[in-house]
């Protein structure tokens, strides 16, 4: 079993243990530091799909912002432990599972079975073209970054200055939400 | 001028008199909505005078003007454009149109003056013209057709002007439901000539006429000719479609004066001279409108002996001297029907405006019986109203005069004519001179039976020019058709109006040489028996007013069938109208309420039921609503895979 | 089968693997009452598709891939931002994170 193979099997247990953790836990704190695991573990898959950049982006923002928002959003609302933590009605929880087991089975299935005609020849190509292309496509992390950084910011320029509009605005947003005396409203 | 621009504001001046006044319909201000559409239809006459002098100026067999504005319907073999055509015949009509009518509006500005829907009164009347020029200018029976509605639309808007009174909302209806019927046969007769000829172009149907008669009663041409026909009574108020035209007195009189009596009603006997050469081919039509003609002027008349109503005996005039026209078409001779239709514009309309000056002084009285010896509060109008009684009843050398005793030489001399009908038009001729005669002595001569209240007085300016106007044009107006046979005796004075009229009228197939002296001696008879008429009538009136009363009992049972007017109103009620009503009530409670009423009924609670189960769906629970999504997305993609 | 399942790691394993993730968090969203466990769920899903999206970009050797990540990064954590705001409104005003006490949009 070669470290790749290895690597990419642990990872996937590790995110799918982490996730259903995160569904499973009542108390919403534990579901929460599920959740940061299953963040890093996503990371770690980025690596080995030599996406580095992207990594390191999902470790700063997403285990390191999000999580931390929304562990300090928990710990404001002081809650111990849920009363109730699943939604009630037998049926219509049965219903729920049912269609979300479906919803899988039917993924997976449009997967294996478009696998004839698309992902197998190309996985064998890619690694043909990407061993060929060794010297020109390097997969260090110095040079996709760099051709990532070309891409975005000569064809994707335009969203990438929305994406700092939208920052601003959802900054002013929330702070507008938040405030203490109940969002956009007038003090009296 | 370019004739095409002389046209257009020919026939949008009225239009746009409409408009300005319409936008405007609630100012009482009677002179500046008086001022606006008397000078729209006073430019309408004056480019009616400057295309008839160029039709005058052109060479007599080129006389036609015809402008074409944009084609208007293009379907498969059906043409008609909008289009316009000036010749010798609607050359005439425009002028009397527009002439008459500007001096009905000027007359109109005074008589309205204190009514509070003044303007919109103005805005009808010019929508009237505008829709009288196009029936009399359309080169197509389709555009004609169009001025045919919509002039009897404008009759109903104006007939009914006053409709908070039912009674006379009532008269407005009922001029629009018979015209409507004659409409309808109006549209039949187009349908059988399009199928006959291809073509709804009068000039084309004209020239594709047969030249050979047409014997059959069940012809194609015949009936199609029939059908017009019928269309023509209903707007020409003759039998047996005559009944509106009486009650529609119920409108403003000017408005009687315009549409029921110089214009509107000329309609018909318009649309039968323009198509003279296919009229002429179906001698069984010519028949039946020369009996249905001679019959109306008869019955008309009689009635008109007994009615105290100014307006009424001037309504059944009308219809006698319509019966008159198409008594004379009806013969053969269209050229005679238009020139008494000239003659008639003016002497009637003349009639009528004086009665609404009489009205006017009067104090909205209408009933003659409290009339009488206005004479001397009213002159202007007893004078002009005197000439145009000379006018009707035919004394020369005055207008009617000519027009009448033409229409009755020609009616027993044509070979489509009869002796009988002859005779029918001399009896009514002599009523005509009796009941007009009447009317003068109990309005104006005699004693005065004016209530103490009134005080009658004689009309301002604007009333009287008008007046004064038209009785110069009763006097002259029959100048201009002075027959052969008289033109010839005083020194060939030449029968201007036959002469203008001949490329476009066909003559009466087979007529024999004029005798003159049998001309004479009609003429004689004719003139003999309305003057015995009119001196018996002024002696009963005014010199011994007991006799009629007298007479009137002795004979109660005639005089109230008279009176009653035949008791035709009442016929058509009971077998036509009642039953209909009946018929209709029925089907609406049986089909409408019951069936089709029930049907929306259940449709509107089923809808409401499956609103009230999907609205089951709508928990307000996010996550059903996420479970929904989730169900939708399984079954997507469940079709994707199978497919 | 067992050679060229386990062992060759195609496309096709990193798709499963988004697969399962996205539909635990599905489920995650239309079980859970609390609204903060909601929203980490959403999070959830959005990472599994980024996986996917990275994954095709290696596969196809297309840099867009990890840019349209970047941006769907962006995007989730300014959404994670404003819907944390939004539940510390409601719970300031409701004294309640179940939603099962929210359910004001019925018909």
């Amino acid at each position: 079993m070669t470290p790749d193979v290895f690597l990419f099997w642990f990872l996937a247990l590790l995110i799918i243990g982490s996730g259903l953790a995160v569904l499973l836990f009542t108390n919403p704190i534990y579901s929460a530091l599920s959740l940061a695991m299953t963040m890093v573990g996503v990371a770690a898959i980025f690596i080995t799909l030599h996406a580095y950049f992207i990594a390191g982006v999902q470790l700063i923002v997403y285990a390191g912002a999000v999580m931390v928002l929304f562990v300090m959003v928990l710990m404001l609302f002081d809650i111990k432990a849920e009363i109730q933590a699943f939604s009630s009605g037998k049926i219509s929880g049965a219903i729920k599972l049912i269609s979300v087991g479906l919803l899988s089975g039917l993924i997976v299935g449009g997967i294996i079975m478009g696998q004839k005609s698309f992902v197998g020849e190309l996985s064998k190509d890619a690694v043909q073209v990407a061993e060929a292309q060794k010297v020109k496509k390097s997969t260090s992390p110095d040079a996709a970054t760099k051709e990532l950084g070309m891409v975005l910011f000569s064809k994707h320029i335009f969203g990438f200055e929305a994406l700092g509009v939208l920052l601003t605005v959802i900054a002013v947003g929330t702070v507008a939400l938040a405030r203490s005396r109940g969002g956009t409203h007038h003090a009296k | 001028m370019d004739h095409s621009i002389l046209m257009a504001i020919l026939l949008l001046s009225p239009f746009v008199g409409f408009l300005i006044n319409g936008v405007r319909y609630k100012q009482p201000t009677y002179k500046i909505s008086g001022g606006i559409a008397t000078a729209a239809v006073f430019i309408s006459f004056i480019c009616s005078v400057l295309l008839f002098s160029d039709l005058v100026g052109m060479p007599a067999d080129q006389r036609k003007i015809h402008v074409k504005f944009f084609e208007w319907l293009n379907v498969d073999k059906f043409k008609v454009d909008a289009a316009f055509y000036i010749d010798q015949i609607s050359g005439i009509m425009i002028l009397i149109i527009t002439g008459v009518g500007t001096l009905i509006h000027l007359f109109s500005t005074e008589y309205m003056h204190h009514d509070k829907g003044v303007t919109k009164y103005f805005a009808y009347l010019n929508l009237f013209i505008f829709n009288m020029l196009i029936l009399v200018l359309g080169d197509s029976l389709l555009t004609m057709f169009v001025g045919w509605e919509g002039v009897g639309l404008c009759s109903y808007l104006l007939i009914g002007f006053w409709f908070t009174d039912k009674d006379k909302a009532a008269a407005g209806m009922k001029a629009f439901i018979t015209n409507r019927v004659g409409d309808a046969a109006f549209l039949l007769g187009m349908f059988i000539l399009f199928s006959t000829f291809g073509t709804l172009n009068i000039q084309e149907i004209n020239g594709l006429a047969p030249t050979t008669v047409e014997t059959s009663w069940m012809g194609a041409l015949t009936l199609g000719t029939m059908f017009l026909f019928i269309g023509a009574t209903g707007k020409s108020a003759q039998i047996p479609l005559y009944v509106w035209l009486p009650d529609a007195m119920a409108g403003p009189t000017p408005v009687s004066a315009l549409i029921h009596a110089a214009t509107m009603v000329t309609a018909g006997i318009y649309m039968i001279v323009r198509l003279n050469p296919i009229f002429i081919m179906t001698p069984n039509t010519m028949l039946v409108i020369a009996i249905i003609g001679a019959l109306t002027a008869l019955m008309a008349a009689s009635i008109g002996i007994t009615q105290w109503d100014i307006k009424k005996v001037l309504a059944y005039s009308t219809v006698s001297q319509l019966g008159y026209m198409f008594l004379a078409v009806g013969v053969g001779a269209f050229g005679a029907g238009l020139f008494h239709v000239m003659t008639h514009a003016f002497f009637k309309a003349l009639m009528f405006l004086g009665s609404g000056s009489v009205i006017h002084a009067m104090h909205e009285e209408q009933d003659i019986r409290k009339m009488g010896g206005l004479k001397k509060y009213m002159p202007i109008t007893h004078w002009t109203f005197f000439l145009g009684w000379l006018a009707i009843i035919g004394i020369p050398p005055f207008a009617g005069f000519f027009s009448k005793d033409e229409i009755l030489w020609l009616s027993f001399h044509s070979p489509m004519g009869h002796p009988v009908l002859w005779a029918v038009g001399v009896v009514s001729a002599g009523m005509t001179a009796f009941y007009m005669t009447r009317l003068m002595c109990l309005t104006f001569w005699g004693k005065s039976r004016v209530p103490k209240s009134v005080h009658p007085h004689e009309s301002p300016a604007m009333m009287t020019i008008p007046l004064i106007v038209l009785a110069v044009l009763s006097v002259v107006g029959g100048w201009i058709g002075i027959p052969e046979v008289i033109g010839h005796t005083f020194g060939h004075i030449p029968n201007y109006l036959g002469e203008w009229l001949a490329p476009v009228v066909r003559p009466i197939p087979n007529l024999a040489e004029a005798d003159h002296s049998l001309e004479w001696a009609l003429m004689g008879t004719s003139l003999g028996v309305a003057s015995i008429s009119a001196f018996i009538s002024y002696h009963f009136y005014v010199k011994s007013p007991e006799i009629p009363g007298k007479i009137a009992n002795s004979i109660k049972p005639v005089y109230e069938l008279v009176f009653k007017k035949y008791l035709v109103d009442e016929l058509y009620f009971k077998t036509i109208i009642n039953p209909l009503v009946e018929v209709s009530r029925k089907v609406w409670y049986y089909i409408d309420v019951n069936f089709i009423d029930k049907i929306t009924y259940v449709l509107a609670d089923l809808i409401k039921g499956g609103g009230g189960v999907t609205r089951s769906l709508q928990t307000g629970n996010v996550q059903i609503y996420a479970m929904y999504i989730a169900i939708g997305l399984v079954i997507a993609l469940s079709v994707i895979i199978i497919k | 089968m067992q050679n060229n399942f386990f062992t060759d790691i195609s496309l096709n394993h990193y798709l499963v693997l988004s697969s399962i993730l996205f539909v635990i968090g599905m489920a995650g969203v239309l079980l859970r009452r609390n609204v903060i466990v909601i929203l980490m769920c959403v999070e959830l899903m959005l990472n599994a598709v980024n996986i996917s999206f990275i994954a095709f970009s290696k596969y196809t050797q297309n840099v867009d891939g990890q840019i349209m990540v970047f941006f769907v990064m962006t995007i989730a954590a300014a959404e994670a931002a404003v819907g944390l705001a939004l539940a510390v409104t409601i719970f300031k005003r409701f004294k309640e994170v179940n939603i099962k006490f929210f359910e004001h949009l019925r018909g």
